[in-house]
């Protein structure tokens, strides 16, 4: 096993004092928001500005942030929400939760030409391409995080991004949205209408080939003619979607951005992490460390011996509950053992299963500890 | 609580990591153990649902798992397919039109086609009848997405009625769509655990699911649940012991979470059932067995609920 990773290399507290943009990847439900903004937090107390993005509805930790009227802007956590958890950041912390509706309709407004702009926003099909386009979430958030950087009005960027079902959906977004509206298939199918930009009830006469008259069979024609609406009115986004799509690639690349991989010890769990961890490696990106959450911490000796000391029956359900809390445990170590193989080289940071779910201040100032090592997860007590 | 669960199709859903998977396995095969002809679906999930029976995959091909049940993951791809060919009726010209790599991209274009095939086959076998006129299937449990994708998987019939054109493709949605908001036909299941921010998206998904699908809510599970274990003398005995108080202390606090979270699910319409905290090495075949144990009484024809209680002693 692992040596515990001594507090003055911290992977985790030296991303915070260094690295400009921090995204916190990883399954659903392990506890991704919460890391993040912890992240934040400590940020804020090691004196460097920071603003947590998440897109997380869950609103109990967005009010213990003092998030719960925001929408799509960026706001101050005020100190005194910060101070009831005995939290003194050296620095501002700030919040936001991307709303991707919104996001979106900035995104149109602000890069294409007025003429456009609202062909594009009436058009019945772009809303729900725009929220439910698979890799649109991962895109927008994305985009923001670039928009955000290039602003410079933080030290320090942490991005939560959406649960990503498959990770490869993540890594993907940019050029899955790239080639949604840079869509050579579509303009094949279409062009002479396009070019002409007479998109009407003729189209499919004039751009008629087999294969579009056929596919009218499944949509009806009037859908296609949507279609072909939006992407003639999209046509000039081309250009800035590469141009940005690039951008959001540099940006994570660069030496000053880093992920930070959130997992559960729960196997299958376990799994995802790991084919994350290969494809980010894969993709030549930094990561900080692989942050095990919610791990249960071994019984102790001395607990069990206390125990089968005690007079019957308490004695039969405290070394029940022992055995209970052991099982977990040894599983736990034996899945922590199989990503540490499995990922070697990069540093695992555990953080133990609270008794009380995280969705407070002071939860997050309890994982935070963990974090940056100023506690540490003992190491393997069984016996 | 007189209701079991009667309707044809079930939706399994909740926040990540609540434990939909095994209790989508575990509903379909406690109908398969009481002898219905039952399907279990996922979506596009790599047959996680076989991993956890320790059967083989079915992949994307309806495969018989064990008696009365039968597994598929729907894949998008091959929905698409399949529904095209529906339509289309003839496979060559499906080959020279979607086997088309221009056609394939530009497919993608359309909103939600891919996820409206893939709910296109789940009513598809629901309506699919036996040579004799019975359902092919009696009972389909779906393995559904976690909330935010639930929600707008759930929507998609009514969402495209709203965005597309009349044509075959609202004709779908709109045959769909009242399948869906029929309580005699189709319910959803909302597992959950006794912790904070599943149960919060409980209430909030029940909500949604009721207000803006019209889907029936017809069961609670909540997972996890921790009957108490220590009595008024232990708590006496063990007062004071450094040591021992914090063991007593966590398995009490779990106590107390899973009291708290079945009070407030006791508020929703639908009833809770309770499936207790398993302690195995590894989650497969024997916690989705204890599961299907845990939700038999919800399985049994109405009016045999009486002798019958849930998971947890209270």
């Amino acid at each position: 096993m692992n040596p515990p990773t001594a507090d003055a290399n911290n992977p985790l507290k030296s991303a915070i004092a260094a690295k400009r943009v921090l995204v916190c990847v990883g399954a659903g439900g392990v506890g991704k928001t919460t890391v993040s903004a912890a992240l934040g937090v400590r940020a804020a107390m090691a004196n460097r500005s920071a603003l947590v993005c998440t897109i997380d509805p869950a609103r109990r930790l967005a009010n213990a942030l003092g998030l719960r009227e925001l929408g799509n802007t960026e706001t101050r956590i005020p100190d005194s929400a910060l101070h009831q958890a005995g939290i003194h950041p050296g620095a501002p912390l700030f919040g936001m939760m991307l709303d991707m509706k919104q996001s979106w309709d900035a995104f149109i407004e602000k890069n294409t030409p007025p003429d456009q702009r609202e062909k594009i926003l009436g058009n019945r099909l772009y809303q729900s391409i725009s929220t439910r386009l698979a890799g649109s979430q991962e895109y927008i958030a994305m985009e923001k995080l670039w928009e955000l950087r290039n602003r410079n009005d933080y030290d320090v960027l942490v991005l939560d991004t959406p649960p990503t079902a498959h990770a490869l959906d993540f890594l993907e977004a940019p050029k899955r949205v790239l080639d949604f509206f840079d869509n050579d298939a579509a303009r094949f199918l279409m062009t002479p209408a396009l070019l002409a930009g007479k998109v009407g009830l003729q189209f499919l006469h004039l751009g008629g080939s087999f294969a579009t008259k056929t596919l009218a069979k499944l949509t009806g024609v009037q859908l296609l003619q949507d279609i072909a609406n939006l992407l003639l009115a999209t046509r000039s986004l081309h250009d800035t979607f590469r141009e940005r799509a690039k951008g959001v690639r540099q940006m994570l690349e660069a030496p000053e951005s880093t992920f930070v991989l959130v997992t559960t010890p729960n196997p299958e769990r376990l799994n995802e992490a790991i084919r994350f961890h290969q494809l980010l490696k894969e993709s030549a990106l930094d990561i900080a460390a692989i942050v095990v959450n919610r791990v249960q911490i071994s019984p102790s000796a001395e607990q069990k011996a206390a125990a089968a000391s005690a007079p019957s029956p308490t004695r039969e359900r405290l070394l029940e509950t022992l055995a209970e809390q052991s099982k977990v445990a040894e599983e736990d170590t034996r899945g922590i053992a199989m990503l540490q193989t499995s990922c070697a080289g990069t540093p695992l940071i555990q953080v133990p299963r609270f008794e009380l779910d995280v969705h407070d201040i002071e939860g997050l100032s309890a994982t935070a500890k963990y974090l940056v090592g100023e506690r540490q997860v003992p190491s393997d007590t069984l016996s | 609580m007189s209701s079991s669960l009667t309707q044809r199709l079930f939706f399994v859903t909740g926040k990540g990591g609540v434990g939909k998977s095994t209790v989508a396995s575990a509903l379909a095969l406690a109908f398969s153990q009481r002898g219905e002809r039952t399907l279990l679906c996922e979506l596009n999930a790599n047959d996680r649902v076989a991993q956890l029976l320790e059967r083989p995959p079915p992949g994307p091909d309806i495969q018989q798992l064990e008696p009365n049940l039968w597994a598929v993951d729907i894949r998008p791809a091959e929905a698409m397919r399949e529904y095209a060919l529906m339509i289309l009726k003839f496979s060559a010209v499906y080959r020279t039109v979607f086997e088309n790599r221009l056609v394939r991209h530009f497919l993608r274009l359309i909103p939600s086609l891919q996820e409206l095939v893939m709910i296109g086959k789940i009513f598809f076998h629901l309506r699919e009848t036996l040579p004799g006129g019975e359902p092919r299937f009696s009972r389909i449990v779906v393995d559904a997405p976690a909330t935010g994708h639930a929600l707008s998987f759930l929507r998609l019939p009514q969402v495209l009625l709203e965005t597309v054109p009349p044509g075959p493709l609202a004709k779908e949605a709109e045959v769909m769509r009242k399948l869906l908001v029929d309580p005699a036909v189709s319910a959803s299941v909302l597992v959950t655990l006794p912790e904070e921010l599943p149960l919060q998206e409980t209430f909030e998904l029940a909500q949604s699911l009721e207000e803006r699908v019209g889907l029936h809510h017809a069961l609670t599970v909540l997972n996890s649940f921790t009957a108490p274990r220590f009595d008024d003398a232990d708590q006496t005995q063990i007062a004071g012991n450094p040591l021992l108080e914090p063991v007593m202390g966590h398995h009490q606090q779990r106590v107390a979470q899973s009291q708290e979270a079945l009070n407030r699910l006791r508020g929703l319409r639908a009833p809770v059932a309770l499936v207790p905290l398993f302690f195995f090495g590894k989650f497969g075949r024997e916690a989705v067995e204890q599961t299907a144990r845990a939700l038999r009484p919800w399985v049994e024809p109405s009016g045999r609920l009486e002798s019958a209680s849930s998971g947890g002693a209270l």
